[in-house]
């Protein structure tokens, strides 16, 4: 990160440790027999279906698209759109993985490394200035999709 | 992506957070983060490094197994192969708000350096 920008965000986090409550979930059997979910932040999108909105960012730039789009497991990079203004999409569209590893994942299932890779995996778009919209709306839903999946721990992987 | 992992956990998810910024963990409070200084935009791993986003994906998820209180912050010990001045992550266009609060960033930058 440039050393302005690092300055700049470092003004808005705190310097002590965070002091409330925590919710907390513990895994309820071990890796190797747990179902997971994978979701990442990344901005992608089947080209099947619309890509997040970068249009009204760029003429509201403190809005970001609230929405999140599911990844069937079995997606490969021609078949993914990755649309995200604070990043750059080169390597993601080279190899997703490197973001949304859902063929390490297909590896690890049959491996035995994990119990399961639900179907579906999920992105939403990771900037955020008021979150509400997505965790009043899209998260409920998306919590709903990996519930009727089996889901039982979900992988979070930010751009 | 914090504050998602927390509304997983309130939903009987287990979740883990694997990030190059875990400083957020002091802002929110997250449960379970996997630390990580590799790139924005390719925190997994170097594209078609395999074996490398195996080691980081299981040393990630063993943290489901062990971490114990919540907001646990693990570092795994992964170097990223490039040097930080040479890593390109930058969009190839500044991002709205950037453009929007550059000269505050400048400012920023130049207290830091001060």
């Amino acid at each position: 990160m440039p050393p302005s920008l690092s300055a700049w965000m470092a003004k808005s986090i705190p310097e002590n440790d965070f002091s409330g409550d925590i919710p907390w979930t513990p895994l309820k059997r071990p890796v190797s027999e747990t179902v997971f979910a994978l979701m990442t932040s990344a901005g992608i999108s089947m080209k099947t279906d619309s890509p997040f909105d970068m249009e009204r960012e760029r003429r509201e730039p403190l809005w970001g698209d609230p929405t999140y789009r599911k990844i069937p497991k079995t997606a490969v990079e021609t078949e993914i759109d990755v649309n995200h203004l604070h990043v750059n999409t080169d390597y993601v569209k080279q190899d997703m993985n490197v973001i949304l590893p859902l063929k390490r994942f297909i590896e690890f299932e049959a491996d035995g490394t994990v119990g399961a890779l639900a179907p579906t995996a999920y992105s939403y778009y990771g900037y955020q200035m008021d979150p509400r919209v997505l965790l009043n709306e899209t998260m409920p839903r998306v919590a709903a999709d990996m519930r009727a999946e089996g889901v039982e721990a979900v992988l979070l992987t930010p751009t | 992506m914090g504050l998602v992992a927390r509304f997983l956990e309130e939903n009987g998810l287990s979740t883990v957070v694997l990030t190059m910024v875990p400083e957020f963990n002091r802002e929110i409070g997250i449960p379970r983060i996997a630390a990580i200084e590799y790139p924005f935009g390719r925190v997994v791993g170097e594209v078609n490094d395999d074996a490398g986003q195996r080691d980081v994906l299981r040393a990630a998820l063993s943290i489901l197994e062990t971490a114990e209180t919540p907001g646990e912050v693990v570092h795994l010990p992964f170097t990223w192969h490039e040097a930080p001045a040479e890593t390109k992550w930058h969009p190839p266009e500044i991002s709205p708000v950037i453009k929007l609060y550059l000269a505050e960033i400048k400012k920023a930058g130049a207290e830091a350096r001060k």
